[in-house]
């Protein structure tokens, strides 16, 4: 057997495992999906949003937070402006809400940080300065906050500005990554708290130390702090908060470079923790989880390039032959459809993961998928998602030549 | 501390390994099917050998004058051996599970010698007009000779169309640790693939244009 069948072997083995698990935990949990209880003993919180240079989006996000049917007594909001150089200060102490002025540092967790250390609430919730959580958003997560054991809850992120085409595929992304999140907090392995709104006891954030400002992406990161002293970390699916995605193909890139380098500094840190039970759920499955996922991708990318390469190489090498020796170049007779273990397993994870996509939209969306739709997923399936494993191979070199910065 | 539901884990696995196996089954019932298919092909083809083989002997010996008929037969199971091995190289690359369809091609590969050999001895005997083309290919090659063996290939067959009865096309695996085709390869000093030996006398080496080797065939 060559190499490549036994990698690919492999790489099918773990991927039907992870869908299974998924479609599993879905139909097991499919009437609590959207399960929701709102606390009748509300705790004060402190939201505090992070902003650099962003006079465009601030006062719509400021008005969003400040829109919450949150009890305004129980809540503080703080805008740490992290040494903007536009109105983006100017414009937020426009509302009532206290505005902090700090010298930049270079890194969201140090401004958010800087807002911890003010925090007067018994929760703390951070809410980036592009994103704009709905009304009920705040009051559904808070509420999670009555269970004595969790220690962070998040909510369910959705594009807001879906009009152009990355926005369309990332739309979906979202979609799925949302679905997912929330099948991963029924086996405690929610493994990010991402910054268009999630809330903390702030008591477990003084715990670790704050957000660590050496790691890209702070958000995955104190998830992990969390989940490592084996707290709950809920999500709210019915939950809304709709954040900008980049529209360009080169802030798409640069914002994936730093989630796969935070990834990455977030797995190197905790990397004590791998298949241990005493750190919960993050040392048996989701550490193990978050780094199986970027081996399949590459993994997955590798056969796919090699086998690509190998035909396309033959092809080149064929025709070039052929001008020599002036031959036909490709006859009718050499086309056959010869089914390969390689076909059956293909077209089962295919079809596995148009059940997967097609569950999670349905259940998200609650639209009927129209044709335009069909075309955007077919374009997310063939080529948005094989640009996953690029942003990666970038990301392990920045890491490797320790160019953590973008 | 946390409640959570483990079971959901060993039952995944339960089911992946069960999607897994009806996978590798499948995957591995095509791939014998297949073989079963070559070795009823084989049974076919080894029988048709016997029967050209046979009469070759009995026009050679028996009855001289009537060589056309021996010829005939001979060049009917050239064609049909040559399209058995375009079919097997197919199967062969399409089945990466099992290991049985080297043996096959073994078998195929002997075959092909014996007919070599009866076809050299006929030309011979019967003093025909037709030529042996012998093509030395590799069957584990690199990409790029691959590509010249592809290519050869292609340009054999258009030979053969053109030629007709008028060409035995005898391709044979130089890699397939066969002893008597090491001899063979000896014998002619094959040290590169593709190699075409026609009328075990004239020895082109690398990919040949079809106009080069018109040359050599009458």
């Amino acid at each position: 057997m060559e190499w490549v069948v036994l990698v690919y072997l492999f790489f099918v083995l773990i991927t039907i495992y992870l869908y299974t698990l998924f479609l599993i935990l879905f139909f097991n949990n499919r009437d609590k999906l959207f399960e929701e209880k709102i606390s009748t003993n509300l705790k004060s919180v402190t939201i505090c949003i992070p902003a650099y240079n962003e006079e465009d989006t601030i006062a719509d996000t400021i008005k969003a937070v400040l829109a919450s049917n949150y009890p305004k007594e129980l809540l503080e909001v703080i805008v740490v402006n992290d040494g903007s150089i536009d109105r983006t200060s100017e414009i937020a102490k426009q509302f009532p809400v206290i505005v902090l002025d700090k010298k930049n540092e270079g890194t969201k967790a140090a401004a958010v940080n800087y807002g911890l250390k003010h925090a007067k609430n018994e929760l703390f919730g951070v809410v980036d300065a592009d994103s704009y959580p709905e009304p009920d958003a705040l009051l559904k997560v808070v509420s999670f906050f009555d269970d004595a054991e969790v220690g962070a809850a998040t909510t369910c992120v959705r594009v807001k500005n879906k009009e152009v085409l990355l926005g369309k595929l990332q739309n979906i992304e979202y979609t799925l990554i949302a679905w997912v999140r929330k099948l991963l907090e029924f086996i405690n392995s929610v493994y990010v708290t991402p910054g268009p709104l999630s809330v903390y006891r702030k008591k477990i954030i003084d715990d670790i130390g704050g957000f660590d400002h050496n790691i890209l992406t702070e958000d995955i990161e104190i998830a992990w702090g969390v989940l490592r002293r084996k707290w709950k970390i809920k999500m709210c699916l019915s939950a809304r908060a709709y954040t900008t995605v980049p529209e360009t193909l080169k802030g798409w890139w640069k914002q994936r470079l730093r989630w796969d380098i935070g990834g990455i500094q977030t797995f190197l840190k905790h990397r004590d923790v791998i298949g241990k039970s005493n750190y919960g759920m993050l040392g048996v499955f989701v550490s193990p989880f978050f780094a199986s996922t970027f081996v399949l991708s590459l993994v997955g990318f590798g056969v796919w390039v090699y086998l690509i390469s190998t035909k396309l190489t033959q092809s080149v090498f064929r025709w070039l032959y052929s001008v020599e020796t002036h031959s036909v170049v490709l006859q009718v007779k050499s086309f056959y459809l010869t089914p390969t273990v390689f076909m059956v397993f293909g077209s089962l994870l295919l079809m596995t993961y148009f059940i997967y996509l097609g569950y999670a939209l349905k259940t998200l969306d609650k639209t009927k998928v129209t044709s335009g739709r069909k075309s955007i997923i077919l374009i997310y399936l063939f080529i948005y998602l094989l640009m996953y494993p690029l942003v990666f191979l970038q990301s392990i070199y920045r890491v490797l030549i320790g160019k953590f910065q973008w | 501390m946390v409640d959570i539901q483990k079971d959901v884990f060993w039952k995944a696995g339960v089911i992946t390994v069960v999607v897994f196996l009806l996978g590798v089954g499948l995957g591995y019932t095509l791939e014998l099917n297949r073989i079963s298919d070559i070795r009823d092909d084989y049974k076919v083809i080894e029988l048709e050998w016997a029967d050209a083989k046979l009469q070759s002997l009995y026009y050679q010996f028996l009855n001289p004058e009537s060589c056309d008929a021996a010829i005939r037969e001979n060049l009917r199971f050239s064609d049909r051996a040559y399209e058995q091995g375009l079919k097997l190289d197919r199967y062969e690359n399409a089945n990466q599970l099992s290991s049985e369809m080297e043996y096959e091609k073994k078998r195929y590969a002997l075959l092909k010698v014996e007919f070599w050999i009866n076809s050299v001895n006929l030309k011979k005997m019967c003093n025909a007009d037709y030529m042996n083309l012998l093509y030395f290919y590799s069957n584990d090659p690199s990409i790029p000779m691959k590509s010249e063996q592809d290519t050869q290939s292609v340009i054999l067959k258009e030979l053969k169309n053109e030629k007709g009865n008028k060409l035995m096309l005898i391709p044979l695996p130089v890699d397939m640790d066969i002893a008597t085709i090491n001899v063979i390869k000896d014998t002619y000093n094959i040290t590169i693939t593709p190699t075409l030996i026609i009328d075990s006398n004239i020895k082109l080496e690398g990919v040949q244009d079809l106009e080069t080797i018109k040359k050599y065939i009458i």
